[in-house]
């Protein structure tokens, strides 16, 4: 009788056990599957579109692969690094593919590879410079362009590195306030942008041996981003420009004259965005732009059907062509939705076959992740403010706890798709509220310089404002609210536990600014009119220092009274570890519960994949004891 | 000595060689308990103080590791408004800071003519403020003059912290973290009554630092440093006793001071004060007399704690010796038992192995002489056969095993019974019964007769030959019947009441020399109990003594 009884006991806890495991899998998936990067990635087609190349693992270093498309899509490796991995690579023309290594001392070197000889030639010999590629990367006349602070540390030159005699040669010799090239279709340098941060010159030249003149100037309120030159008249650029209105438009601009052509397109609402710009054709195919989510407004039917066509296959999902043949019939493309980090597939228009090629994150593959919605609420003085909230699949509780994530920068904007932090928090039960305040870029100049000099101010009212509005439409349990960040979106959060204890439970900073002190001595003090900017956009520490003492958080530990998380770079510019150290140890001696993840090694943002998944490993830990 | 071993033993000289060990070792730990006492708190005297110590510097503390780095949050950005403000704020939190004085600080590669330089950096201060406890704001005064230079007693400090600052910038390694120690050497001067700060500069600062040292920097740039000196009076520190029992004053005096004090009964200690207050030390002392009383009140509990483990150790004594007593009487009982009975059964034995023998040996046996032999041999054997039966039913009813035969007894008709059989026995006895009972009793009626045998048996045995004399009363209340059996006989003494119903326990006297095992008693007992009554005792020596037993009717 007895043994029965143990044995029917032993029965039901193994069958528990297993029914446990089974509705598991969906619950909490582990943190480096969010966190890990991809096997395969860097996806290029060559110019005919025989080959598509890519990075792979081979021996723990990444190296070039290249799948043959017309002969049974056959994998090959291509080359054979074992010590230093392959960093980035591009097709020089329809043999060759040009690559750099990841940096040993900081020393860089440029190779080239062919592709059926398997030969590697050195392009340019090992040397301690940074390497900025100059579009169009391809080859033009057994040359391209690149530019190197060879000179000077602090600005590029721009040089042509010619691959058949390994050789580089200056095309154009910075003055020192150059900040951005731009080559024309045939590869010829004739277009830059000066800046002495506060105002922005175009200069153009009409071709390499004429020198450059200044053509037009505007103040940094303003924007004028070139995207590329136009193939159908010399002088034309294609651009993206605020100036005269308040929404960048996408543009057609005479380098020649100064003067803005024709407006292509523009939106009502947001700014247009990058994209969409050819290189090779020197034509627009669509323009781009974020009102909730990414569309686009097609200029070119060609594109338009292709499309068309490949989305008919991908229903449901949002599209990114990333490369071409120069004969538009082969494609790469990136899928993704909020949901789903997507996967990249080949597409070849002649036989309307698509094929995948690779999971973006195999490991997310079939599970259940959350729902990024949309919402908008106004701010204390009437402004319309955009974000997202994401409810969790499986909520804790009745009403889901929710951490308020606002975005760095402050001049960036939170964006619809895949976003593994997002997906991270909601897959641990929790809501994430995301905000686009004040000074987020996107919604037009005049919303982004509403931020200027409120870094303390309106934009932290305005994430208040909004937390305020969740907790109203009752969606959310108000008494379980975290704010975590990254940069600014840290300086937001540490702002919340000083100010705001009675609305949040906890905050996490990532890399947040604790001192705005520290942030404005970032700026040599020669670099008068840089300093002038950023006085402008946070404050002036010499002429109103109390400002900028009221709006750091380094002053106000004591007003902190919730659990705080903090996680530094040692490397970091903007906080310096001493500054972190101090308030760590104010919290600490006034007995809040605080978690500190120092990395010496480390910049603002942990590169190492190791840091990064003991970092949010801990950060899942600190939000699930402080918001249970 | 070898029967000695198997007797019960006494030894008195282990019994007092105990109670020496006790007392011995009592006085002993008292006097160490004492000893122990004095000196812990002696030692104390002299180890506590770190705790009055760190108590009363906690506000310096406090200062020296949260304000005096919060300089440091401003990089350099301060201005004498901003220092006014602050220097408000801890005049009003530490007392014992004096005045600050703040020196604005530049760092540039221009050419300079007054202040501090190393190859292309020179180090001088755009301007110097002093802020004192006692004035407001308003009364910051600019102390320097048009012509830049600082007045000695000034110029001593800021000289100092930039050669230090300087020779940082010489050898700091720019692409490793600040460390700690570091920190200390190079951006804190702590002198006794003096604590210099600079602020501490980020990493990248410090690289545009080394650049302008070394000309490698073409612009001409002017960086901003802030040097605060506070001026610390150690006299002012707030001080308050913690340890009012072990100090009897407490009192912040120069390092060098020694008391002049010659009382030998003073005693004295002292602990240095740490970093800028170091000129000063805090001095303790206590005189004898007030230790005492320390020592009193912490050797009262330690005493307390003693007496009660002795009392323990005491009772557990006492609580042996009882045992061992208990085991010896039960071991003498026993032993007289079978003695006793060993005699009562040899006199029956004797005699019948006399008969015997005369008979045997007689020729003719006359018809008398077979009469008083046969009698003789009969009583004897009547007399075996008694005390086995009484042995017996001992046994018996101690180990339950009896089985009591309950039966309606109308007690007056069972008295007469008794009466009558009595009065055969004992010729000489006058027994009294009256019983003034209306109830039949439920109960066995021949152990009743035995207890009522035993007791008439006792009632004779134990009188005189001229007063043997025994009232038997019986009476009823509402609950129960009352027997009361009253001789006229020896009585029994107080001391030894308590023990005549025990087993093997005889009263020793003339009167049981023969024929007694002292079982009776024990048996009329352990029969009454078994019936559910109870029996007990009133006697006085030489008058007599009653015997109540008491059954209830229900």
């Amino acid at each position: 009788m007895v043994r029965s009884v143990v044995f029917l006991l032993v029965a039901v806890s193994i069958a528990g056990h297993f029914i446990g495991c089974d509705g598991g899998k969906d619950r909490v998936i582990p943190v480096a599957d969010f966190f890990s990067e991809p096997e395969q990635s860097d996806f290029r087609i060559s110019p005919n579109g025989k080959y598509i190349a890519y990075l792979g693992s081979y021996e723990g270093q990444k190296n070039i692969y290249i799948i043959h498309v017309d002969e049974g899509r056959r994998h090959q490796r291509i080359t054979s690094e074992t010590e230093l991995g392959v960093q980035s690579c591009f097709w020089a023309n329809d043999d060759e593919l040009i690559f750099t290594k990841d940096k040993r001392n900081d020393s860089l070197q440029v190779f080239a590879v062919n592709r059926s000889t398997l030969g590697v030639r050195h392009l340019m010999l090992p040397s301690t410079v940074k390497l900025r590629w100059i579009s169009p990367s391809k080859v033009i006349n057994h040359g391209f362009l690149i530019s190197l602070n060879e000179r000077d540390s602090s600005v590029f030159d721009v040089y042509r590195l010619r691959t058949d005699a390994c050789q580089k040669e200056l095309v154009a010799r910075n003055p020192g306030n150059i900040i951005k090239w731009y080559a024309d279709l045939d590869g010829e340098l004739r277009l830059a942008i000066a800046s002495d941060s506060l105002k922005e010159t175009m200069l153009y030249r009409h071709s390499e041996k004429e020198p450059f003149r200044a053509v037009v100037s505007n103040n940094f309120r303003n924007s004028i981003m070139p995207l590329g030159f136009s193939g159908e008249n010399r002088s034309y650029i294609f651009a993206l420009s605020n100036i005269n209105r308040d929404k960048l438009a996408l543009v057609e601009f005479d380098m020649e004259t100064g003067k803005e052509v024709r407006t292509i397109y523009s939106h009502p609402d947001v700014d247009i965005d990058h994209g969409g710009y050819s290189i090779d054709r020197g034509e627009m195919s669509y323009a781009s732009y974020f009102t909730w989510k990414q569309q686009r407004h097609f200029l070119n039917k060609h594109t338009e059907q292709v499309y068309h066509k490949i989305r008919q296959k991908l229903k449901g999902y949002e599209l990114n062509i990333l490369d071409r043949d120069t004969a538009r019939t082969r494609f790469i493309v990136r899928s993704y939705t909020d949901k789903d980090p997507g996967a990249i597939y080949y597409y070849d228009m002649a036989t309307d076959e698509l094929t995948k090629l690779a999971d973006n994150n195999p490991a997310l593959n079939n599970r259940l992740l959350a729902e990024m919605k949309p919402v908008t609420y106004p701010s204390r003085d009437g402004r319309q403010i955009h974000g997202y909230l994401t409810m969790p699949p499986k909520p804790k509780g009745k009403k889901p706890p929710v951490i308020v994530y606002p975005h760095s920068g402050p001049s960036d904007r939170n964006r619809w798709g895949f976003d593994p932090e997002v997906q991270f928090f909601a897959n641990r039960g929790f809501a994430v509220f995301q905000v686009n305040y004040r000074g987020s870029t996107g919604y037009g100049k005049e919303f982004w310089a509403a931020g200027a000099k409120e870094w303390g101010g309106k934009i932290q009212e305005d994430i208040t404002d909004g937390v305020r509005w969740l907790i109203k439409k009752g969606r959310i349990d108000s008494a379980r609210i975290g704010i975590y960040g990254a940069g600014f979106g840290g300086y937001s959060a540490l702002h919340g536990a000083c100010f705001h204890s009675d609305l949040y439970a906890c905050a996490a900073s990532y890399s947040g600014f604790i001192n705005l002190f520290t942030i404005l001595k970032e700026v040599p003090p020669h670099l008068k009119p840089y300093l002038q900017m950023y006085y402008e956009t946070v404050g002036n520490p010499e002429t109103e220092p109390e400002l900028i003492k009221s709006m750091s958080p380094v002053f106000h530990s004591d007003q902190i009274t919730i659990p705080v998380f903090i996680a530094q770079g040692g490397r970091d510019s903007w906080s310096t570890v001493n500054e972190t150290n101090q308030f760590v140890q104010k919290l600490k001696k006034r007995k809040i519960p605080i978690t500190y993840i120092l990395r010496e090694e480390e910049r603002r943002y942990f590169r190492n994949e190791e840091n990064r998944i003991l970092l949010y490993t801990e950060l899942g830990k600190f939000f699930d004891k402080h918001l249970k | 000595m070898t029967h000695r071993r198997n007797t019960y033993r006494v030894n008195y000289l282990l019994v007092s060689a105990f109670i020496v060990v006790v007392i011995a070792s009592f006085v002993l730990a008292a006097f160490l308990a004492r000893d122990l006492t004095v000196t812990y708190v002696e030692n104390e005297f002299a180890s506590r103080k770190v705790e009055v110590l760190e108590y009363n510097i906690g506000p310096f503390n406090d200062f020296f590791h949260n304000r005096i780095p919060e300089i440091s949050f401003y990089q350099g950005y301060l201005d004498s408004t901003g220092v006014s403000v602050y220097a408000d704020s801890i005049f009003h939190a530490y007392p014992f800071v004096e005045r600050v004085v703040f020196y604005d600080v530049s760092l540039s590669n221009e050419r300079v003519d007054y202040g501090f330089s190393a190859n292309d950096l020179v180090v001088y201060p755009k301007g110097v403020y002093q802020f004192s406890a006692g004035a407001n704001g308003a009364d910051l005064l600019p102390l320097v003059p048009k012509s830049g230079h600082l007045p000695l007693s000034l110029s001593d400090d800021f000289n100092n912290m930039a050669a230090k600052f300087a020779a940082f910038i010489e050898r700091v390694d720019t692409t490793r973290a600040l460390q700690d120690d570091d920190i200390f050497k190079v951006f804190y001067a702590v002198t006794p009554g003096k604590i210099c700060y600079m602020n501490i500069p980020r990493r990248d600062d410090l690289k545009a630092y080394k650049e302008l040292m070394y000309g490698r920097n073409s612009h001409e740039v002017v960086y901003e440093q802030d040097i605060l000196t506070y001026f610390i009076d150690p006299q002012k520190l707030s001080l308050i006793n913690i340890i009012p029992e072990l100090y009897q004053r407490v009192q912040i005096q120069p390092l060098v001071y020694e008391s002049i004090d010659t009382d030998p009964d003073l005693l004295t200690t002292e602990t240095p004060l740490p970093g800028a207050l170091a000129d000063y030390k805090i001095y303790f002392s206590s005189s004898r007399t007030f230790l005492q009383s320390e020592i009193n009140r912490r050797f009262l509990p330690v005493m307390a704690g003693v007496i009660a483990i002795y009392l323990l150790l005491a009772v557990i004594a006492y609580l042996i010796y009882r045992n061992l007593y208990v085991n010896e009487r039960m071991f003498k009982l026993q032993y007289d038992f079978i003695n006793n009975l060993t005699h009562e059964f040899k006199t029956p034995v004797s005699v019948i192995k006399i008969a015997g023998n005369n008979i045997r040996s007689a020729k003719q046996l006359s018809d008398p002489e077979r009469v008083h032999y046969g009698r003789i041999l009969d009583e004897e054997a009547d007399k075996l056969n008694n005390l086995m039966n009484t042995l017996l039913s001992f046994t018996q009813i101690e180990n339950k095993s009896i089985k009591i035969k309950r039966e309606e007894v109308d007690l007056h008709e069972f008295c007469d019974k008794v009466l009558k059989a009595s009065q055969f026995k004992y010729g000489d006895l006058t027994l009294r019964c009256k019983v003034d009972v209306k109830r039949t009793l439920y109960i066995d009626p021949v152990l009743l007769g035995s207890i009522f045998q035993n007791l008439i048996d006792n009632a004779y045995k134990y009188s005189k030959p001229a007063n043997k004399v025994l009232d038997i009363t019986l009476t009823q209340n509402k609950k129960q019947i009352v027997m009361r059996f009253a001789d006229k006989g020896i009585g029994i003494a107080k001391k030894e009441l308590m023990h005549i119903f025990k087993k093997f326990y005889r009263v020793q006297n003339q009167y049981n020399q023969q024929g007694s095992v002292g079982l009776g008693l024990a048996f009329c007992k352990e029969l009454v109990n078994f019936m559910g009554g109870a029996i007990s005792v009133e006697s006085e020596l030489g008058k007599g003594t009653i015997f109540t037993i008491v059954f209830p009717l229900d």
